[in-house]
């Protein structure tokens, strides 16, 4: 199960992620992402209760990392211990801006 | 449902049949209540109606013969009252004359002289004539009044002659002589010629009117001569209030006799009651109305029927009213009326059952026609209940008929609708209208509901056999890409049969039919062996095809000799220049030196390797990592260099392995992993791939596995043969 909360304010918009993102949640992400993320500039990731990510996550992460690339800013908050090592792990610490 | 003759109980047929037959039933059953209850009513009303009538007849014909009795009997007593009283009246009269006539010839003595008066005288027998009379011992001549007196004989005379009700009429003087003016001279004479002496003073008027010094009737006495029934008027003469004379008349009452006794006829009679309440003159031998001319006759008034004592003291005093009186266990009208001049009254007496007679009769006739009509009623009555018995009968059987055959006309639709959808049976056996169903009712209703269902049905049947046709299609083609995926990886065992410095082994078992996680190994050459453990973002069929482009592109960077960052730089480069998809796949790729042992190797966001070093445990070898390829544009790799002596061996594997999940949610994680590797220290690949995996099945148990699992390991065995 994936909680999926997204607060917009202007032109900045806060998702916060609880639960799985995986395979089967990952797509529920990118769809809602797909439309709110127009005319954002600043875009942050909270990931206080996110227990787990897999590769299907990573890679919405990833598309929305690129598309903020070209429109603002992503920052990613509050990553846990077991996420911190997959994004260690598969060296997404080195295109997303951690803090 | 049980049929018998070709009705099914319970069935529909049955259920129209009974709901007609308690219809029918329930009809029969108000129509017959209505009927007894209005015959009944009929029944009552007639009798009622009878008996009203008769009751009615009885009571008007009663009271209109009473009426008619009353009016008629008040009457003719009344008239036969008047008539008896005319003759005393008239007798009276008479007397009454007589006295004034007296008065006036001893009040003018001097200017009459003597008349001379005679003894009876045969001769006269028959023949009105003037006779005296004396009493024994007296000397007629020597009488100072005979003389006198003697001068009313013309008058006597003519009176007796000018009424035929009078017996006599006569003069006495108080010295015992009597003058009669009659026509029954031969009675005073007796056999012998001589006269019989007559004993004027010691006569019952003589007294009576002397004592009461006015004139008197007596009362009913029989004749000294005749015997016959009669009574005498007398009045008496004064003059100078000297008593000088008594005159009188008497009359025999034989008329009044006579007359009472014809009355007895019809249940009817008249008697005649004096003063003293007794019956004097009655046609009654015998009874309360038996007449007595004695004096100790019973007083009426003093009756013991006190209803009769009443009547007769109310008629005596004067009252002429008719009353209903029962004597001597009769009813009778009785009637009186008064006779004035003796305070006598007439009473009319007739029996009720006489004049009730008309009414009985015509009641009676009455009673005969009623009855007729009453049984002619009630055998119309009788004709019509069995008419009633008979059109309910008729009408039960028809109905009974009436409600199998609607009913089999509404049931035979249906049962046809229900045998024609029972025999469908394919997909193109079509439930259709046909004319059966056509009964312009909720039956047509149903049967066109059918036929649009059934045609519906078998479209959907069609879409969905088309559906699963191409489910099947694809799951076919799944199974075919997910065997063509394994095929494409090395699978066969001992995969280097000649080459004893190394052993390798590895295993892939997809989630899904077709998974995004791949193993390769391959030699580039003799001294070089190539392995490749990728995992590719996301699942199912993109990730294979994603996977398969990997693979291939991995495998032709490597054939060409490059090293494994270039390997990896290549096909980052390659991919990332046509990723609309932004799909990523993770890859370590090592390349060992046969003969050294020499390990070059590559980390593109992979999972760290697991070492063992020989004589040491497995360890994870927390290798430089770079980012995940086709995640980013221009990424340049980096590769490390390790020296595996004989006896090492190495462990790839995906993410699946330690994010395998069990039912509380916890993660295999490499801890259990290294612990699992660690257990069987001298286990060759094969065995260490087969431990791993019941070692993650054991963990994982009921969960479902929903990450591909897929490993490598590796014995690096070195030149044993050298």
């Amino acid at each position: 199960m994936l909680n999926i909360e997204i607060t917009p304010n202007d032109n900045a918009l806060l998702v916060s992620l609880g639960g799985r993102l995986d395979t089967t949640t990952a797509p529920d992400l990118e769809k809602r992402l797909s439309t709110d993320l127009e005319g954002v500039t600043s875009l942050t990731f909270d990931l206080e209760n996110l227990d787990y990510i897999s590769s299907a996550g990573l890679r919405v992460l990833l598309s929305a990392q690129k598309q903020m690339n070209q429109q603002g800013e992503m920052k990613v908050l509050h990553v846990g211990e077991t996420i911190m090592e997959i994004f260690e792990v598969t060296g997404f610490t080195d295109i997303l801006t951690i803090e | 449902m049980k049929i018998i003759h070709g009705i099914k109980l319970g069935g529909l047929q049955q259920k129209i049949f009974n709901l007609m037959l308690i219809f029918i039933i329930a009809l029969i059953g108000v129509y017959v209540t209505v009927s007894v209850v209005l015959q009944s009513n009929l029944s009552k009303i007639v009798q009622r109606t009878s008996e009203e009538q008769q009751s009615s007849i009885a009571a008007v014909s009663e009271q209109t013969m009473e009426t008619a009795v009353t009016a008629s009997m008040t009457k003719t007593t009344a008239l036969q009252a008047y008539i008896a009283d005319d003759l005393f009246s008239d007798v009276r009269t008479d007397v009454l004359t007589l006295q004034s006539f007296a008065e006036e010839l001893f009040a003018h003595a001097d200017t009459f002289p003597a008349h001379a008066f005679y003894p009876p005288d045969k001769a006269n027998d028959g023949v009105p004539s003037v006779q005296m009379q004396h009493e024994a011992g007296v000397d007629p001549q020597t009488s100072e009044a005979l003389g006198l007196v003697a001068n009313m004989s013309e008058i006597m005379l003519s009176m007796f002659e000018n009424s035929n009700r009078l017996n006599s009429c006569f003069v006495a003087t108080p010295d015992g002589c009597i003058l009669f003016a009659d026509d029954r001279a031969g009675s005073y004479i007796a056999e012998d010629g001589s006269v019989y002496d007559f004993d004027v003073r010691s006569r019952s008027w003589y007294k009576q009117a002397v004592e009461a010094g006015e004139l008197i009737f007596t009362g009913v006495e029989l004749d000294a001569f005749t015997g016959i029934a009669g009574l005498v008027c007398a009045a008496p003469v004064y003059q100078d209030g000297k008593l000088v004379a008594v005159v009188g008349a008497d009359i025999f009452l034989t008329a009044i006799s006579d007359y009472v006794k014809t009355t007895a006829n019809y249940g009817g009679f008249v008697c005649v009651v004096n003063e003293n309440g007794q019956v004097l003159f009655s046609p009654n031998a015998e009874g309360t109305f038996k007449a007595e001319l004695s004096k100790n006759a019973p007083d009426l008034r003093k009756s013991e029927n006190a209803a009769l004592g009443q009547f007769i003291t109310e008629s005596l005093k004067g009252s002429t009213g008719v009353q209903s009186i029962t004597v001597d266990g009769s009813e009778y009208y009785l009637a009186g009326s008064p006779m004035p001049t003796l305070g006598w009254t007439v009473i009319s007496a007739v029996e009720k059952a006489v004049t009730d007679q008309p009414t009985v009769q015509m009641l009676k006739s009455y009673d005969d026609i009623s009855d007729g009509a009453l049984f002619s009623y009630r055998d119309g009555a009788n004709q019509a209940t069995r008419s009633v018995i008979i059109a309910t009968i008729a009408i039960l059987l028809l109905a009974t008929t009436g409600a199998l055959v609607v009913a089999a006309r509404v049931v035979k639709p249906i049962e046809h609708m229900t045998k024609r959808i029972n025999s469908l049976t394919g997909s193109d056996n079509v439930f259709k209208m046909e004319k059966i169903y056509q009964t312009n009712d909720e039956i047509e209703i149903l049967a066109e509901s059918f036929a649009a269902l059934s045609s519906k049905t078998r479209d959907y049947i069609k879409q969905i056999t088309e559906i699963t046709a191409e489910k099947e299609r694809i799951s076919t083609e799944l199974a075919l890409a997910t065997r063509i995926q394994a095929d494409m990886l090395p699978n066969i065992y001992p995969a280097f049969p000649d080459r004893t410095e190394f052993d390798v082994y590895a295993s892939m078992d997809p989630a899904k039919e077709v998974g995004g996680d791949f193993y390769d190994f391959f030699l580039i050459d003799d001294d070089h062996l190539c392995m490749v453990m990728a995992d590719v973002s996301g699942k199912g069929v993109p990730a294979a095809l994603f996977m398969m482009a990997s693979k291939i592109m991995l495998s032709n960077h490597a054939m060409t000799g490059k090293s494994p960052a270039e390997i990896l730089t290549a096909t980052n480069t390659a991919i990332c220049a046509n990723n609309r998809e932004q799909m990523f796949v993770t890859v370590w790729l090592g390349i060992l030196e046969i003969s050294t042992g020499k390990l070059t190797a590559a980390n593109a966001g992979h999972e760290y390797p697991v070492i063992l070093q020989a004589g040491g445990k497995f360890e994870l070898l927390k290798d430089k990592h770079g980012f995940v390829i086709g995640g980013m544009e221009g990424i340049k790799y980096k590769e490390y260099e390790l020296n595996l002596k004989p006896g090492s061996k190495l462990f790839l594997y995906t993410d699946g392995v330690p994010e395998a999940t069990n039912v509380e949610n916890e993660l295999f994680g490499t801890g259990r992993m290294l612990e699992t590797l660690n257990e069987s220290l001298d286990a060759a690949p094969e065995e260490m791939l087969r431990n791993m995996r019941r070692a993650v099945d054991d963990f994982v148990k009921d969960a479902e596995q929903f990450d591909d699992l897929t490993m490598l390991a590796l014995e690096y065995k070195g030149d044993v043969v050298s």
